[in-house]
């Protein structure tokens, strides 16, 4: 048929079209939260995965060669020579910088692991790859290499030698979802490691985290590292979540508030540790054992703190105009 | 008939633009902000060939984007959808050579689709069916605005191109 021939669409069609399709949207979005989607979900995820875990390789060897690249900028105004000798060696030794940064990441882990024994990590699959980030701009999820089958649950921490990654949210067979400590959703019992307060960290669409519930009246300084508390047993104690970066105290309110930079990059994500089993009684290591509390001062651990779920009830309504 | 390549492979660049926002969009963010490659190809194509196509390529872009997300499936197509509608409006009356009519597209697209997107979360979580917490000034301040900067000056780089796609036909 010619396209002069063709009867020229209205906006019933497109209407019709728009109802048909989101029917079908919804459908989809029922179909998920009723957990009916889920083979569906596993077996495109199967396809998927490696095509996923390819672009993730393209991507980062092409961000390590415009890395390289700057770099070589750099390296030949200040030396040509050198410049030459080194562009002939990274080109030759290109793979095995990416091997020996894989082994430095493991051997870090290593570390981790060997510093929390009460922490059950998953033996020589201690480690999954990062293989997707979340595709739009308002949640903040990853998604790793390992699923059911290799012994993942929703709830599980997620970690790195750096800090607190997150938590499983979503499990199938092969691969499963994090939830991100960044994002909105997400929250966490934390302690104050100097001053020994108690908060929930929280995430922020800035990309910064948010501790709140700190108690009214109690001091405590920029620059203060903050640690998972363990309150609640669902995370371990004494991971690091990052670092106080402003103080919010306003008179009028009941609880002060501190904005904490993240320790872990999440930009630079490749391999995590999952948290299989872990002892909720293990004794934080020396370096972060509690300081004296001062005579008089009620104990950090006193006190009803909002659990993670009422802190995100009460977040939401706080949002709620 | 004449409808042009992208018509043609605009499936197939769609799931592409699907696995490269969950891969390498993230290594082009801007203040944690990465651009919404999925959103910006159906614009373009919804420029070219008007919403009737766009809302098929909206919906399975949306389930492209989906998949590879933490959110809830279906979404991110309602959202798009939602935007393809939007830059569509202009299909027949405005011209798509008028620098602002791209550029206007991306900003209000981006727009659509964000709010849309923050309303279905907001809606799913106020009815607890699934939990995200939705603090919409922060997002709209920090996610959105830039999103919407962001995707507008992309869109403004790939005019070139877009420039060079022939006239199509109603499709």
């Amino acid at each position: 048929m010619r396209d002069s021939e063709r009867r020229p669409w209205s906006i019933g069609d497109i209407g019709i079209r728009f109802l048909i399709l989101g029917l079908a949207a919804l459908l989809l979005m029922a179909l998920q939260v009723t957990g009916r989607l889920e083979p569906i979900q596993s077996a495109a995820t199967q396809l998927t995965s490696p095509a996923q875990v390819g672009a993730t390789s393209v991507t980062n060897n092409v961000t390590d060669a415009v890395d390289f690249v700057f770099e070589l900028r750099r390296l030949r105004q200040r030396n040509l020579e050198l410049e030459q000798i080194n562009s002939g060696l990274l080109v030759e030794n290109f793979e095995l910088r990416e091997v020996e940064r894989e082994n430095q990441t493991l051997r870090e882990m290593l570390d981790f692991a060997q510093t929390r024994p009460g922490l059950e990590l998953r033996g020589a699959q201690i480690v999954a790859r990062v293989i997707g980030r979340e595709s739009n701009n308002f949640l903040d999820y990853i998604m790793l290499d390992l699923g059911q089958t290799h012994g993942i649950a929703v709830g599980m921490s997620v970690v790195t030698d750096q800090g607190l990654v997150g938590r499983i949210s979503e499990v199938t067979e092969s691969w499963s979802k994090v939830l991100l400590i960044t994002d909105a959703s997400s929250a966490v019992n934390a302690i104050l490691q100097s001053s020994r307060l108690n908060g929930v960290v929280r995430g922020s669409p800035s990309g910064d985290l948010v501790m709140d519930y700190i108690p009214q009246g109690r001091e405590f300084s920029i620059g203060e590292v903050v640690l998972t508390s363990g309150l609640g047993g669902r995370v371990p104690k004494g991971i690091p979540l990052g670092q106080v970066t402003e103080i919010r105290q306003r008179d009028i309110d009941v609880f002060q508030q501190a904005v904490v930079q993240p320790t872990v990059d999440f930009q630079r994500l490749e391999l995590v540790m999952i948290v299989t089993n872990f002892d909720p009684l293990e004794n934080v290591p020396d370096m972060l054992a509690p300081e004296v509390v001062p005579a008089g001062e009620p104990s950090p651990e006193e006190g009803a703190l909002p659990s993670e779920e009422d802190a995100a009830a009460d977040n939401a309504q706080r949002e709620a105009p | 008939m004449n409808r042009g390549a992208l018509y043609y492979v605009m499936i197939p660049l769609l799931l592409v633009a699907g696995l490269l926002q969950s891969t390498a969009a993230t290594r082009i963010e801007i203040r944690g902000v990465k651009p919404d490659l999925v959103l910006l190809l159906i614009i373009a194509g919804t420029l070219v060939y008007g919403s009737r196509p766009g809302l098929v390529w909206a919906f399975i872009g949306g389930i492209a984007l989906d998949s590879f997300s933490g959110g809830p499936m279906g979404a991110s197509s309602l959202a798009l959808m939602a935007a393809t509608l939007a830059a569509g409006l202009g299909h027949r009356t405005l011209s798509r050579y008028n620098l602002l009519v791209p550029l206007g597209a991306a900003a209000i697209g981006t727009a659509i689709y964000g709010l849309t997107y923050l309303a279905i979360l907001f809606v799913l979580d106020v009815f607890n069916i699934v939990q995200h917490r939705v603090p919409l000034v922060e997002m709209v301040q920090y996610v959105l605005a830039p999103a919407i900067a962001y995707n507008t000056i992309l869109m403004l780089a790939a005019m070139p191109f877009l420039n060079r796609l022939p006239e199509s036909q109603d499709i």
